[in-house]
């Protein structure tokens, strides 16, 4: 029997296709600020428009990141981690009812945060670095978007131990572990800002404490700052390990690289983030050199999967008749949305990972560090390799989950093909002007200081940004329109589960096992955040006491 | 599983990665000499 006959009751769908919904809906209030900001670079500032309903600059780019990158990941990650825990596994989640309560409790929370955001009470961008100071709302409404998080992951960790209690002596089915691999390390990784926000912002907030440490804040905070890429991207992963290579006309091409890999990424994602803290005063340069070097240790797991995935395209590239070195690369089937749309997040991501060894480099950063090089880079990552490969699963999801046909492969052609070329004109654009000196986070528009040599490069940071807005435009109409539209014919769809060449079966068994890899992590942790973490909270200095700059 | 899947030597694979050591080399050393030229300062 294929893993792709198992289908989904009609509950479940509905319960997935509402965090789908809910990830659309972020994203489609995030992106509208996207151009705003990149038309600002370019000398054409907005936002006065938008008074009196939207403030400043910082407060869009706020709602900009924290809905494209907190909420439009978070919602759809844990909707499609359901679906992947309950298709690999091939059973119903062990407790429903306990993920239901986790999806309601992110809903109450991504409320609570949005609210002090739109009413411009909490414009510290999506780091919420302090001593700037977010109303007490903002604070309370992100630990339950986490913790509802939590609760969905827990959900999926009874769902997988009764699967294997049912299941002795069998592989578990490589989608499934992968997806609670991913659940995992983001249950260890977010200990870190529940840290920050419990013991330091939220009181602070408050005004039970007086004032924050912002240096043990930043440590909390990069402890799952960087991680977090690794949650956004472990799910893109799953669908280019174990869903991609079937939608192209292949297999996978190892069952053991892919697990190696996933299990190296739950070692690894954790214990490196002094390495975005490298100017940080506080920070012994020993420490940040363990982490520099933790932080390439996590290059071996990124080039295993550029190998499996890229592998297994070929070999489907073959099967579809492809020749020679690269003329597999024609066979693909470019012109299935879903297909594209991740192909171009995987071409994308070709250079979101050299740009992201640069600044994983010690010395290099100092060249980068705050720079327009940074927003260049993480807009390769969770705005290409992610943010394309959700619109490449959305394509299959959402008539999966409503029974229709996508409505239509045209506009979702043209998405994919608009934030394309429109992202290779922006981040590169951010990029060179990272180089050129230019700072982030910053109104570029209003400096009245700005070297001539940064114009053109502002001037296609607009026009980027302006097409992949378009592009976002499409990609909305397209699921909504499917969602929604009467025009939508009705059609049976399935999950695209790929086999691998070998039989899993012959996976070695430490492969499939999580304790050794959960002392691993533990450990690892331990030594490479433990005495940092002891001497901080030892010397904490509460004297920062913070306030709303903007 | 055939033996012809069995024998599958992903070369095209191999040449693309090696394509982005390239690569990745090339544009890590142009910062890394943007930096050398910015000075030291010890």
């Amino acid at each position: 029997m294929s893993a792709n006959t198992y289908q989904l009751s009609q509950e479940d769908k509905k319960f997935v296709g509402l965090h789908i919904f809910f990830a659309v809906l972020a994203l489609s209030i995030g992106t509208l600020f996207g151009p705003l900001q990149a038309l600002e670079h370019s000398g054409l500032d907005l936002y006065p428009y938008l008074q009196p309903l939207f403030k400043s600059y910082y407060q869009g780019l706020t709602l900009h990141g924290v809905l494209n990158a907190l909420v439009w990941t978070t919602f759809f990650i844990t909707g499609f981690l359901t679906l992947v825990v309950i298709v690999g596994l091939k059973r119903e989640l062990r407790y429903p009812k306990l993920n239901r309560v986790g999806f309601w409790t992110m809903v109450v929370g991504l409320v609570m945060a949005a609210i002090p955001i739109l009413l411009n009470e909490a414009s510290v961008l999506y780091t919420f670095y302090p001593p700037l100071k977010a109303h007490w709302a903002f604070y309370l409404g992100l630990t339950l978007v986490v913790v509802g998080s939590w609760i969905e992951g827990y959900g999926f960790f009874f769902t997988f131990a009764a699967w294997r209690k049912e299941n002795p002596g069998v592989r578990s089915p490589f989608i499934a572990l992968a997806a609670v691999i991913t659940m995992g390390m983001w249950q260890i990784a977010t200990l870190g800002v529940a840290a920050e926000i419990l013991t330091m912002l939220l009181p602070w907030s408050l005004g039970l404490i007086e004032g924050t440490d912002p240096q043990l804040a930043r440590t909390y905070f990069w402890f799952t700052g960087h991680p977090l890429v690794y949650f956004w991207l472990l799910p893109a992963y799953i669908s280019w390990y174990g869903m991609l290579p079937k939608q192209a006309g292949g297999k996978l091409f190892s069952d053991s690289l892919g697990r190696f890999a996933f299990w190296l990424f739950f070692l690894l994602s954790v214990p490196l983030g002094f390495h975005h803290q490298y100017v940080d005063p506080g920070v012994p340069a020993g420490w940040k050199f363990l982490h520099a070097l933790l932080t390439y240790s996590v290059f071996f797991p990124s080039m295993l999967t550029a190998f499996t995935v890229i592998a297994s395209l070929e070999y489907a590239g073959r099967q579809n008749g492809g020749k020679g070195l690269l003329g597999w690369i024609r066979a693909l089937p470019w012109n299935n949305p879903s297909v594209s749309a991740q192909l171009f997040a995987g071409i994308l991501f070709f250079f979101g990972g050299i740009s992201g060894l640069a600044n994983a480099s010690y010395n290099v950063n100092l060249v980068l560090h705050n720079t327009a090089w940074v927003p260049g880079h993480f807009h390769l990552t969770v705005a290409s390799a992610v943010t394309l490969s959700f619109w490449g699963i959305s394509y299959w999801l959402v008539p999966y989950i409503t029974g229709k046909k996508l409505l239509n492969e045209k506009t979702a052609t043209w998405a994919n093909w608009l934030w394309f070329i429109g992202m290779i004109i922006f981040s590169n654009a951010m990029h060179v002007l990272g180089l050129l000196g230019a700072p982030r986070r910053t109104p570029l528009g209003l400096a009245p200081y700005i070297p001539e040599e940064w114009s053109g490069h502002l001037l296609r940071v607009g026009i980027g940004g302006s097409i992949m807005f378009i592009g976002a435009v499409l990609f909305v109409v397209t699921v909504a329109r499917t969602a929604w539209s009467k025009k939508a014919e009705p059609a049976e769809v399935e999950v695209p589960v790929a086999e691998a060449i070998h039989d899993p079966q012959d996976t070695p068994q430490w492969l499939d096992a999580f304790k050794p890899w959960l002392i691993g992590t533990i450990a690892l942790i331990i030594i490479a955040y433990g005495p940092q973490l002891v001497d901080q909270i030892a010397n904490i200095s509460l004297n920062a006491p913070g306030g709303k700059v903007w | 599983m055939s033996d012809k899947n069995q024998e599958f030597h992903p070369k095209g694979t191999l040449t693309i990665l090696i394509i982005f050591v390239l690569t990745l080399i090339l544009l890590w050393g142009s910062v890394y000499l943007i930096l050398l030229n910015r000075g030291v300062t010890i």
